[in-house]
């Protein structure tokens, strides 16, 4: 079971950016909890400058874009 | 009834005028330069000078810089002005970053270029970067101590070393041609190369149907629809279809929609280049060096974005399609109730309030500017009815300044990062620098004497100086009993 962040505060991207993870965990058939992070406090106790982020199992993985399915996967996997 | 269709009527001429050749000319291109600046340019390639450790010289500027070519949204304008705060600079460049973001962003800049005209979008660039850096020095000294206290955070978050990608500076450039291209109304490019008449006897009555239905009155400064301008938005309404087929999912590849959507905007812009005169005999269309202009440097996007990375032009073109679809709905929605609530007001009121370049004219105009929320961009529209009601220029910059600067919204975000008592200084700050600015830029449209200007704003930072002295004079007093 991993968990998986999103964190933004509600933008287009951060929206788009949960929806795409979520259909990658689904094609790679990894368990994920998903969890939405909007508060700014919280959101800037990652190391990152500009939103959406995606956490996955408390690690920054990307911030600032949307990454492709398929890198997500990558990092669901590792 | 009659009010009713009269107040449609303003709406729709008021939208149809936005959506006329120049405005589009100059938008499209901006849509897709804002795009390809949060995609295509590193963040990092700025924020390195925004380290705790850079050197004020280096970081105002740098916050400024920030804030013109970084953030063009929301999503980048929260967090990087709470990373610059808590973890890097400090405040002042964090609210110079602020302060400058709404104003020095390539949409604001044309936008307000195109409706506004050139030497306002160029006055509201100057004064907001004087202000934008004045205001946050200010803060830097007022908040001293708070800002010194801050844990020290590691430096990495602003330590990257990145280069922007040569194929990347090639598209931002040659997008930049086509907006120079579209807008500047110089010799070259308003010239007439060769014109064709299309054998279109329909075109004449067309036109005089479209007057029709949505009549006008010049004198009032209002423009009515052009044969030209509803082919326009016929276009514009193909491309949003296409768009969202060929867009939504752009970052996990093109389809062919993709094609067809960036084909009709290529034909869009060159259709606005282009000039059209209905007539008796048909259509005359007229080659004009502003089509040949745009021709080539939508030659030169092209050429430089098949160097792009896959990545990199999928993610510009998912940047731009996300734009136009946060702010241009938002925008058409905007012009159109502007145009309906300039029915309503009598051009007297504001001339009794703003008409002159005096005190009171400003302050009234940035009270309404921070009590009043519009979406972004469309405080331009707005600043355009004043200026129609009769408006003077003046307390129209300090409007400018003070709306998208200081909206509720924006304030609980600020005071959410930084605490009330700084957002309620920064508040006031940016009331008082407004207002200032106003006066000035007024002064400068009434024919004042620079020198005059400059014995003013001399005054004024000079009174700012003493005033801050005696304050935190005060404020150390009790430290040091």
């Amino acid at each position: 079971m991993k968990t998986v962040k999103i964190l933004g505060s509600g933008c287009a991207n951060c929206r788009k950016l949960e929806a795409v993870a979520r259909e990658a965990a689904s094609s790679a058939g990894v368990e994920a909890d998903f969890v939405k992070v909007t508060d700014m406090k919280a959101i800037m106790a990652y190391d990152l400058l500009s939103t959406p982020g995606l956490v996955i199992d408390e690690r920054l993985v990307s911030s600032g874009r949307i990454p492709t399915q398929a890198e997500i996967r990558q990092w669901l996997a590792g | 009834m009659d009010t009713f269709l009269r107040l449609m009527n303003g709406g729709a001429g008021s939208l149809a005028a936005y959506l006329a050749a120049h405005v589009l000319l100059c938008l499209l291109p901006a849509f897709f330069i804002a795009g390809a600046m949060s995609a295509l340019i590193p963040k990092a390639s700025v924020t390195r000078w925004l380290g705790r450790n850079a050197r004020f010289r280096v970081s105002y500027p740098a916050a400024a810089v920030a804030g013109s070519l970084l953030a063009v949204c929301s999503c980048t304008i929260v967090p990087l002005f709470a990373g610059i705060y808590k973890k890097g600079a400090g405040l002042g460049p964090a609210i110079t970053f602020l302060f400058f973001a709404p104003a020095g962003n390539i949409l604001a800049l044309a936008y307000t270029g195109s409706i506004l005209g050139a030497e306002f979008a160029f006055a509201r660039l100057v004064l907001c970067l004087l202000f934008g850096i004045g205001i946050g020095m200010l803060m830097a000294v007022l908040f001293r101590r708070d800002d010194a206290s801050h844990d020290a955070q590691t430096d990495a978050l602003f330590a990257g070393q990145v280069n922007i990608d040569p194929a990347a500076a090639g598209v931002l450039l040659s997008l930049a041609a086509v907006l120079i291209a579209g807008t500047l109304k110089l010799w070259p490019l308003s010239a007439t190369i060769g014109t064709v008449t299309l054998p279109l006897p329909w075109a004449e009555a067309w036109q005089a149907t479209l007057f029709d239905w949505v009549p006008f009155d010049a004198s009032k400064g209002e423009e009515g629809v052009s044969l030209q301008g509803s082919l326009l938005i016929v276009l514009l309404v193909l491309i949003g279809a296409t768009a969202w087929k060929g867009l939504e999912d752009i970052v996990e590849g093109a389809n062919r929609w993709t094609a067809v959507a960036l084909g009709l905007t290529a034909a869009t812009l060159l259709v606005a280049a282009l000039r059209l005169t209905p007539g008796a005999d048909g259509l005359e269309v007229a080659l004009t060096g502003r089509a040949l202009a745009v021709g080539l440097s939508l030659w030169a996007v092209l050429h430089h974005a098949r160097r792009l990375d896959t990545d990199a032009w999928r993610a510009w073109l998912w940047e731009a399609w996300r734009f136009v679809k946060q702010i241009f709905v938002l925008l058409v929605v905007g012009v159109f109730a502007v145009g309906v609530v300039r029915q309503l007001i009598q051009p007297e009121w504001i001339q009794n309030l703003a008409g002159n370049n005096d005190l009171m004219g400003n302050a009234v105009a940035v009270v309404f500017g921070v009590f009043m929320y519009f979406p972004t961009l469309v405080e331009v529209p707005v600043a355009h009815m004043f200026l129609d009601l009769g408006m003077h220029r003046g307390p129209l910059l300090a409007y400018l300044m003070a709306d998208p600067e200081l909206s509720l919204q924006s304030i609980l975000m600020v005071a959410a990062v930084i605490g009330r008592p700084k957002t309620f200084t920064y508040v006031g700050l940016v009331a008082v620098f407004s207002i200032v600015a106003g006066l000035t830029y007024g002064a400068w449209v009434d024919g004042v004497n620079g020198a005059w200007i400059a014995v003013g704003l001399a005054a004024f930072v000079g009174s700012l100086v003493a005033l801050l002295g005696w304050l935190l004079g005060h404020r150390q007093a009790p430290a040091r009993a």
